[in-house]
């Protein structure tokens, strides 16, 4: 049986989707964010996004994929080209390595998850960053840009899940 | 025959290979990246003000929702303090007047004195206004991206400025965007000089809102309130465009809070003061562009 139109735009929808997403909350990231702590410490949506669809659709997310989101997110936020894109690589390794111990858990162990994985992604962002600008940088901006993403990630799992439902609902 | 199915088998146990090291070979790939980076900037920034000329109309887009939730947000803020502002706006514009009347003495004043002299008056400073589509909100670096490039006249050095102060300067220029370093950034270095006293210094930035003076002279006196200006020393910026306010001074460091206020950074102006900076990215057609100064 052949598929139907809708099923096949619904197939595409859903293995868009993460891409779709991750590249919407790419520009999102860059776009002007006039709230006075968050134009220092925006949340880190590219790399929640990261986390989640290695977490739950890893073959619609291929690491080739997020090395080109790191070098995006690197050439629009004006760091340093590689930084960004080493550091998603790493997150996504780190998911795929643990997802037998991640999938299917409750979700304060994921968020756990996240809260390691997003601790590592900071630390090298601050360390790379550092050592290619050649002078050490304050941590305290990137330590609250760490809190603020860690403490939206369960908003953003949601609204990431609830892309996924609407997308095989629909 | 065989040979065939050598390079058959050849290929095959060559994409194992890659498929088994791909991850590897892409981290790789992201240092080499980050090494070219590093030692080749003019490519990485060719290709980085090629994205970022594609990407600007749609950060354009975006940027406009997030603008007008901005607006709601500083409106509804505004509204809780309306008495305040008007007090305060009351006070400031009876200052202001005082100050209009000393601005009226000292132009007559002036226009006299320039008659004494053949003065030869500067170049005349051209503006571009451009609209901030990005601003990626780092804890890492602090830069913005306009709308405007180098098909509107924007050329790198060029000094950015809002209506309080100097903003920063362009760094990276496309054919429609340009990238601003601002001047908090930890790779922001301005001359400058305290208004009251001349003295000189370095204002560097380090990610901070508030960037910090150094290279100050030994016994230079400073204190919290003091105005900060540029020096025009280096060539960049020309002299005297307003920059910040001492903040505090303490045993290591002083530190200056700037005049421009970062969360309503919607427009900026852009300043060609024709000023040959330190930065000729693009000498031929900026040279052949530019005219000589009278």
């Amino acid at each position: 049986m052949t598929p139907s139109f809708g099923q096949r735009l619904d197939r595409l929808g859903r293995q868009l989707s993460p891409f779709a997403i991750c590249m919407l909350l790419i520009l999102l990231s860059v776009a002007p964010l006039r709230v006075p702590v968050l134009s220092s410490a925006a949340p880190l949506l590219p790399l929640m996004a990261i986390f989640h669809f290695g977490l739950f659709r890893p073959a619609l997310l291929p690491p080739w994929l997020v090395l080109l989101f790191g070098l995006l997110l690197d050439l629009l936020a004006g760091s340093p080209v590689g930084v960004n894109a080493v550091v998603l690589l790493m997150v996504r390794h780190f998911v795929e390595a643990n997802q037998r111990f991640l999938v299917d858990k409750p979700f304060p162990v994921i968020w756990f998850g996240y809260a390691l994985a997003s601790a590592g992604a900071v630390a090298g962002i601050w360390a790379l960053t550092s050592f290619l600008f050649w002078m050490p940088i304050d941590p305290r901006p990137a330590i609250l840009q760490y809190l603020i993403s860690l403490a939206l990630y369960p908003l953003a799992a949601w609204v990431f899940g609830r892309s996924q439902s609407t997308a095989r609902a629909a | 025959m065989a040979d065939r199915v050598k390079v058959g088998q050849l290929t095959a146990s060559l994409r194992g290979l890659a498929q088994r090291f791909a991850f590897g070979l892409l981290v790789l790939a992201a240092f080499a990246v980050m090494v070219i980076g590093k030692a080749d900037t003019i490519i990485v920034e060719r290709v980085r003000t090629a994205v970022v000329d594609v990407a600007t109309p749609v950060l354009n887009v975006v940027s406009r929702p997030v603008q007008s939730v901005n607006d709601a947000l500083a409106e509804a803020h505004d509204l809780l303090e309306l008495r305040e502002e008007l007090a305060r706006l009351r006070e400031e514009n009876a200052r202001l007047m005082s100050w209009q009347s000393v601005a009226q003495r000292l132009e007559a004043e002036n226009k006299a004195l320039r008659s004494f002299f053949t003065f030869r008056s500067g170049p005349q400073a051209t503006f571009i206004t451009a609209r901030v589509v990005g601003d990626a909100g780092s804890a890492f670096v602090r830069s913005m991206l306009l709308n405007a490039g180098g098909r509107d006249g924007v050329e790198n050095g060029q000094a950015v400025m809002t209506s309080d102060g100097l903003a920063g300067r362009i760094t990276e220029v496309g054919d429609s965007s340009a990238r601003v370093l601002l001047i908090t950034d930890i790779n922001s270095r301005i001359p400058v000089l305290v208004e009251r006293t001349r003295d000189r210094a370095v204002l560097a930035g380090d990610n901070s809102r508030q960037p910090r003076l150094t290279l100050m002279p030994p016994g230079m006196s400073v204190e919290p309130g003091d105005r900060i200006v540029t020096s025009g020393h280096g060539g960049t910026y020309p002299a005297g465009l307003p920059v910040g306010v001492v903040a505090s001074v303490g045993e290591k460091s002083v530190r200056v809070e700037p005049l421009v206020d970062w969360t309503r950074l919607e427009f900026v102006r852009v300043v060609d003061f024709g000023i040959e900076g330190i930065l000729p990215a693009t000498p031929a057609p900026a040279a052949a562009r530019r005219q000589p100064l009278p």
